[in-house]
């Protein structure tokens, strides 16, 4: 579904993202893991069009969408959340997620009608499916870290994705709301057949519900494969796990 | 605030102006329709601002070319009334559709200087094209159809349009364009991750604010009969963007108090001194330094994020 | 020789050179708005209030000393000075404190004391015009390849430059100056390390102002000094400083030429419609290089 192939994104002389190679097979849950400053949230921003490639292709569903707009992208099939929480914070939780709800039914440009009710039944299956149905008149800038951090997931998922990217999705997150995430990236994963790609520092739960896992180090891909491959790998072992881990 | 007391409020403040005239002298009833246009003037600006978060310095360029617009179609084409009061705003929607391709691909400040320049452009233009415009004389005397010309008919053709407008846009606000463009002000990068075309949003809304702008200018003409350049000048522009500050940027009803404080201040300053630059700096002052959410404000929890000014 | 002067008519060369020392005044003005944009990150509207007060107490100071080139000179002095301490209360008595806001709100609190400071111009002089005549050392006119050139226009012309080669001085070889350019980049960084930085940016809006008053003092001969300089000159002023490069010293002095020339020429041009030329020049320069045309600091 998604083929990344020898992508490079420079800035100034600095090469973030220096021959990365990914591949995501429709219904997979594809980690990305790496050190600190692997340029792993560089490549996230490549894909969803927040970046440029300098060059090298970024294929999904076969068509090339390297360069182009986030929101033509989004609207090709791929979402994403961010690594820092990037919700809209003035509104409620119910009206974050039915603003992308509209946008994907294209009703943006409505100016006469109230925007009060609509979009309700698909906004409140969503907040169910992840689990904030019961704070869905919450201002979202209230919630919990946990909580926006869904919130997150669910604005991403509201586009209706065929690929859903998310930018460590458990990022300062308490062991209990890990352990939630989990559960719904799994819930996704094998109720509605969605495809996964994330990048994470926590390696444990890489290991626990990734299919795969592609290593990058220094802007390039190590290798891609299933975790025991990336575990027997040497290059990754010295240069990733063979240390304490973060950085 | 109060769901139940606010309609109730909107509709007694229709009952008021509606019966102003009925027993206000003649120079008070001109007063509240300058008010009432500047107020339309001055939500028509927050949509700019307050609602799509961009830094429309320039907004009375609009203002002004509504009212040229409409003067002109008056005194110079044959054409009949109603054509001037739809040639005025729209030719307002134009120029503000055209100055926004020009400046929407740069962010806040300089987006804001730009269309100061922008507007500093037609300023000058108008004011030196003396064949055409009357330059700094500006237009004098612009006749009016008869049911309008008269104070009275002049104050309710201008209630009858700012209650029209203002209510178009509040509609306009609270729909699904009026979300997403708050969207867009909270968190582009987030609103173009959802899909919204974000540039062609914000377009939008400026075209929108631009017309609603150059109905304010429209309703100049019917109150005061002539026009001039200085309604164009950016002092004005900063005039109008204190009225939505004083007011209250994140609310709907701010702009409209805030105009009519600004308003009402104006007169009863311009009878009283001529340090009117003395009273508005120092009201100013204290709303910035006091009253950052303005009036309205203090009812609603609402202020400004900091940010960058060229991100 | 002969032929490159038949290039050019007589109009458009002194048109050029008038031009020129026009664009000095810009110059003056505008950097001292680049330094306190640049370092306190401050939009100062207040900016042509300051120029007005500084034209306004050159004035003053020659009622008061006699029009002959002492009394001048020391209105080129004095007057400025008496703008730097009108900044220095209103950078630590209103602007400091306010700081931590956003820059709308920073600019428009500037905009507040350009109305007050108006109005006190006007209670403190008079609504009428006045005017001061170029001391007798400096009238009549030089002759510049065969051309007349007011004395006084040369003397704009020789001081430009050494102001550009002053501030970058003070810029770019004191100790002041680069911590100044710190602060710019990151003033917490430069109070961590122990710097008052209050008196930097005191320093800054006080140099600034100085310059303001300067270049006020400056155009006092050659204008009608009235109520409505500071209005005129803050739009140019900021957009000058806009297409230069926020912060940027030399793109003030760019932006300054591009204004300045744009404006004589254009007159020449096209005398009706001139005054509009410079501002297509910035919507020009805006829409190729919207960050401005050299390096800015923010």
């Amino acid at each position: 579904m998604l083929r990344v192939e020898s992508v490079v994104k420079s800035f100034g002389g600095f090469r973030a993202v220096d021959g990365a190679n990914l591949q995501v097979n429709a219904g997979e849950i594809v980690a990305v893991i790496g050190p600190n400053g692997a340029g792993k949230t560089t490549l996230f921003h490549l894909l969803t069009g927040h970046l440029s490639p300098d060059s090298g292709r970024i294929l999904f569903k076969g068509r090339e969408v390297g360069g182009l707009p986030p929101h033509v992208i989004c609207r090709r099939g791929i979402t994403r959340s961010f690594q820092v929480v990037n919700i809209f914070p003035r509104l409620s939780v119910f009206e974050n997620v039915q603003i992308a709800v509209l946008s994907r039914e294209r009703k943006t440009f409505r100016i006469f009608s109230p925007v009060a009710g609509m979009a309700e039944e698909e906004v409140h299956r969503i907040l169910r499916s992840v689990g904030l149905f019961d704070r869905r008149d919450v201002e979202s800038d209230l919630l919990s870290h946990g909580d926006k951090k869904v919130l997150e997931i669910a604005v991403a998922l509201s586009g209706n994705p065929e690929l859903l990217i998310l930018d460590e999705p458990t990022a300062g997150m308490a062991p209990e709301e890990t352990e939630r995430c989990i559960r719904l990236l799994r819930k996704l994963s094998e109720e509605s057949g969605l495809t996964i790609l994330f990048c994470e520092h926590d390696i444990a739960l890489v290991f626990e519900i990734a299919d795969r896992i592609m290593v990058m180090v220094r802007g390039a891909t190590v290798v891609q494969g299933s975790g025991e491959e990336v575990r027997r790998n040497r290059e990754v072992q010295s240069a990733y796990l063979g240390e304490s881990g973060e950085c | 605030m109060r769901r139940s007391a606010a309609p109730l409020l909107v509709l007694l403040l229709l009952a008021t102006f509606l019966a102003l005239p009925q027993f206000l002298p003649r120079f008070h009833t001109y007063v509240a329709a300058i008010v009432l246009l500047t107020a339309l003037l001055a939500t028509s600006l927050n949509l700019a601002i307050g609602y799509t978060g961009l830094y429309q310095f320039g907004h009375a360029v609009f203002y002004g070319i509504g009212a040229y617009g409409t003067a002109l179609t008056l005194t110079r084409s044959g054409m009949p009334a109603p054509v001037a009061f739809l040639v005025g705003p729209l030719a307002a929607a134009a120029l503000s559709l055209a100055m926004g391709l020009i400046c929407i691909r740069l962010s806040k400040l300089y987006f804001g200087m730009l269309q100061i320049s922008l507007g500093s452009l037609v300023w000058a233009v108008v004011y030196r094209w003396y064949s055409f415009t009357g330059g700094d004389d500006g237009i004098h005397g612009i006749p009016l159809p008869d049911a309008i010309a008269s104070p009275k008919g002049s104050y309710y053709f201008t209630f009858a349009v700012t209650a029209l407008c203002v209510f178009a846009m509040y509609r306009i606000v609270r729909s699904p364009f009026g979300k997403v463009i708050q969207g867009i002000r909270d968190n582009p990068v987030r609103a173009a991750a959802i899909g919204v075309d974000v540039r062609l949003h914000q377009l939008a809304s400026l075209v929108i604010a631009g017309f609603f702008g150059g109905v304010a200018g429209s309703l100049f003409v019917v109150v005061e009969n002539s026009v001039f350049p200085d309604m164009m000048f950016w002092t004005f522009s900063l005039e109008v963007l204190i009225m939505c500050l004083l007011g209250g940027m994140y609310t709907f009803f701010g702009p409209l108090v805030g105009a009519s404080v600004i308003v009402l201040l104006r007169v009863f300053a311009s009878v009283h001194t001529q340090y009117w630059g003395l009273i508005l700096g120092t009201t100013l002052t204290l709303v910035i330094i006091f009253l950052p959410d303005g009036v309205l404000g203090l009812f609603v929890r609402r202020s400004l994020p900091k940010e960058d000014p060229g991100a | 020789m002969d032929s490159a002067a038949n290039l050019f008519s007589t109009g458009t060369l002194s048109q050029i050179l008038v031009g020129l020392s026009r664009t000095t005044i810009l110059f003056i003005v505008s950097s001292g708005m680049s330094l306190i944009l640049g370092v306190l990150r401050i939009p100062n509207v207040a900016h042509g209030s300051l120029y007005m007060i500084g034209a306004f107490a050159a004035w003053s100071v020659i009622q008061l000393l006699g029009g002959g080139l002492f009394g001048f000179l020391a209105a080129m002095l004095v007057a400025p000075m008496i703008v730097a301490a009108v900044g220095f209360v209103l950078e630590r008595g209103f602007f400091s404190y306010l700081y931590e806001r956003e820059h709308l709100m920073l600019l428009l609190l500037t905009f507040s004391f350009a109305l007050i400071l108006g109005d006190l111009v006007k209670i403190v002089w008079g609504p009428e015009y006045r005017s001061v005549t170029v001391p007798a050392f400096f009238q009549g006119s030089a002759e510049i390849f065969g051309l007349p050139l007011p004395w006084y226009n040369l003397f704009l012309l020789v001081i430009g430059p050494c102001i550009a080669v002053f501030l970058w001085l003070v810029i770019n070889r004191t100790n002041l100056g680069k911590i100044a350019r710190a602060a710019a980049v990151d003033g917490e960084m430069v109070g961590a390390v122990g710097i008052n930085t209050g008196w930097i940016f005191a320093f800054t809006f006080v140099l600034g102002s100085f310059l303001a008053g300067l270049g006020g003092a400056l155009i006092a001969p050659m204008v009608n000094i009235s109520l409505g300089m500071d209005h005129s000159l803050i739009m140019e002023t900021f957009l000058i400083v806009i297409i230069g490069g926020l912060g940027n010293m030399w793109g003030a002095l760019l932006g300054s030429l591009i204004f300045g020339l744009t404006q004589s020429l254009g007159i020449l041009v096209w005398p009706q419609f001139g005054i509009a030329f410079p501002y297509l020049a910035v919507v020009a320069v805006l829409v190729v290089r919207p960050r401005g045309l050299l390096r800015s600091t923010w």
